[in-house]
């Protein structure tokens, strides 16, 4: 009897369980592009807030594609596709090309020089990981700050803070600095504040629909327990500034001693995620938005609080000398 | 000299035998049977928060296999009909895209506790045995590829109904063991993202979203078999050959995930007594 009801219980369970799987798209133009299609559809979180019509779009591009057509051609209507979104993190990866949307940057004046950068640097600047810093001559600090991808720890940042502790301001330039990892940023802004700081939300996508989001989880800084900077602070932007550079910039603004100088900032506040199509191409999207403190989008950058161009001169950079000025005032 | 004699034999015999007899009735005795196995075979990976492909490749296995049974009365070697059966299995496979172009390497220990309840047929050549398991995961699936989510974590607790058969017989002069293992899923608990959940946001900001997940048979239908042969080449040396397919999968929010092993293995199986006074 109780084996006949192992049995029975058995069948039940086998018969309830199936195979978790997906349908596979066939490695064809038109697989990859539905692959494509459906990706996006299902994970990119910015399709409302930029009233994108997606399934416009896919019957704009589906009609561009065929079976018969060549490689080059395919990654091309995928990239016009994919650019319809607006958004640098968006990419499609492949062995001979990388499919982007630079706008953001390109369509705008650079408002950076690396040869005038150099001559402020000079060549006996310091490195700490990922930071070249000096102090100029009118005793502000000025630091650079290319990236966020190289590792910038907490000894790092001890030793740029007791180096340029003396200084009566600092200058943080992050002009050019495309992002890179977002605890960096966080750790970098935490020497800027002396108490747990509200400088924006998070929310991720909680299903496939484009409405479907988890509720807004707020996003603070917590303030280093190392040394931390109490002084004006003045960060320096252009259009370059994307990514977890604009959420650094983001934060930064929040900050009552910190300004912000230059140019309007890329934007990118959306964490990007990846996925790969059925030819092996990446794809790369955002999918968990990011907001200022007032649950503002920034997809698009923010605004300086002193906004100002490099200038023309060959030996003097128009924004450091703003934000110079400003600290001395 | 008498009064001597009588002084060491006869205490001995008057309070040492005694004691000893009811030391021995008192003895916990168990009879185990433990296997250390190495097993080769495919490997399919599924996870849709890493990418919406399958990935296929090989991997390697290692697998220990202890079944424990009380012996009742060990004068006469009956065992009880309640086994216990400890397992711990760890894999490791590297796995391609159809496209060979992106690479994911999968890991996971699982252990598995249960208690089975037994019943001797056909003049104990044939054994049935029904029960249930205790099975925790532990593991990864890591994308050589992606960025900001580049790998995902796996830990899952499950209850799992498990059913033995074990076939004793004879081919020629040599004695063989097959027994089959078949253990389903019923309900459990895993850790999973959200659907577009970053790791950032659960391991940097601490915010959590639905990452432990109940699941049932029908959201994580995971089942593993062992079938194994043991031939028994001389009374110390017992040869296991067999297959052990384990499909781990789940649906849960809205993330798809399977890791299917196939593996051919090969071990070693000793039995022998451990008494405890």
């Amino acid at each position: 009897m109780k084996i006949r009801a192992f049995i029975i219980s058995i069948s039940i369970i086998c018969g309830l369980s199936s195979c978790v799987d997906t349908e596979e798209r066939p490695n064809t133009p038109s697989g990859n592009f539905e692959a494509l299609w459906e990706i996006i559809d299902q994970h990119y979180c910015f399709f409302q807030y930029k009233d994108i019509d997606w399934n416009a779009i896919y019957n704009k591009y589906r009609v561009r594609v065929s079976d018969q057509m060549t490689t080059i051609q395919l990654f091309e209507v995928c990239c016009d596709m994919l650019s319809e979104l607006r958004d640098g993190h968006v990419n499609l990866s492949t062995s001979m090309d990388y499919g982007r949307y630079w706008a953001w940057q390109e369509t705008y004046p650079k408002n950076y020089s690396d040869s005038l950068q150099r001559r402020y640097l000079d060549t006996d600047y310091m490195i700490a990981s990922g930071l070249e810093y000096r102090v100029l001559d009118d005793n502000i600090g000025y630091v650079r700050c290319q990236s966020f991808s190289s590792a910038i720890g907490e000894g790092n940042l001890d030793d740029v803070m007791a180096y340029l502790a003396l200084c009566r301001g600092l200058i943080i330039d992050i002009r050019n600095n495309g992002g890179g990892d977002l605890t960096t940023a966080e750790r970098f802004a935490g020497r800027f504040v002396s108490e747990k700081t509200l400088v924006g939300y998070i929310q991720h996508k909680n299903g496939v629909g484009h409405s479907d989001f988890s509720e807004l989880e707020p996003q603070y800084l917590e303030p280093s327990s190392n040394m931390r900077w109490h002084k004006g602070v003045c960060v320096l932007t252009n259009r370059s500034v994307y990514s977890a550079a604009n959420a650094f910039a983001v934060w930064m603004h929040t900050l009552p001693n910190v300004t912000i100088v230059g140019d309007h900032t890329g934007g990118g506040s959306g964490l990007p995620m990846s996925n790969s199509l059925p030819n092996g191409w990446a794809v790369r999207y955002s999918a968990c938005p990011m907001y200022d403190k007032n649950k503002n989008q920034t997809e698009f950058g923010i605004d300086p609080d002193i906004r100002c161009d490099i200038g023309n001169s060959l030996t003097y950079d128009a924004i450091i000398e703003t934000a110079r000025r400003h600290l001395t005032e | 000299m008498m009064q001597s004699n009588f002084l060491r034999h006869g205490f001995t015999r008057i309070f040492f035998v005694p004691c000893l007899a009811i030391a021995l009735s008192a003895h916990a005795q168990k009879e185990v049977t433990n296997s250390q196995m190495i097993g080769f075979g495919p490997t399919k990976v599924l996870d849709t928060y890493l990418s919406a492909e399958h990935f296929s490749g090989v991997g390697l296995t290692y697998l220990s296999h202890t079944e424990r049974r009380k012996i009742k009365n060990p004068s006469k070697s009956v065992p009880s009909k309640i086994t216990t059966v400890l397992q711990h299995e760890a894999n490791l496979s590297s796995v391609k895209d159809r496209a060979d172009n992106k690479s994911e390497l999968e890991g996971a220990y699982n252990f598995y506790w249960g208690k089975l309840y037994g019943w001797h047929l056909l003049s104990d050549r044939l054994t049935l045995q029904v029960g249930g398991m205790l099975n925790g995961t532990l593991g990864f699936i890591y994308n050589t590829s992606n960025g900001n989510n580049p790998a995902q974590a796996r830990a899952a607790l499950n209850i799992m109904p498990t059913g033995v058969v074990t076939y004793r017989f004879q081919l020629g002069r040599l004695p063989l063991t097959a027994r089959y293992e078949l253990a389903l899923p019923l309900c459990g608990i895993r850790f999973s993202p959200n659907y577009g959940q970053s790791y950032y946001e659960i391991f940097s900001r601490g915010n959590y979203d639905h990452n432990a997940v109940p699941t049932t048979f029908i959201s994580a239908p995971e089942w593993r078999q062992l079938f194994t042969i043991d031939a028994h080449l001389s009374k110390r040396f017992t040869l296991r050959l067999g297959y052990l397919g384990n499909m781990q999968q789940h649906h849960v929010n809205d993330i798809r995930q399977h890791v299917y092993t196939h593996r051919i293995i090969l071990g070693i199986t000793k039995t022998f007594s451990v008494t405890r006074l």
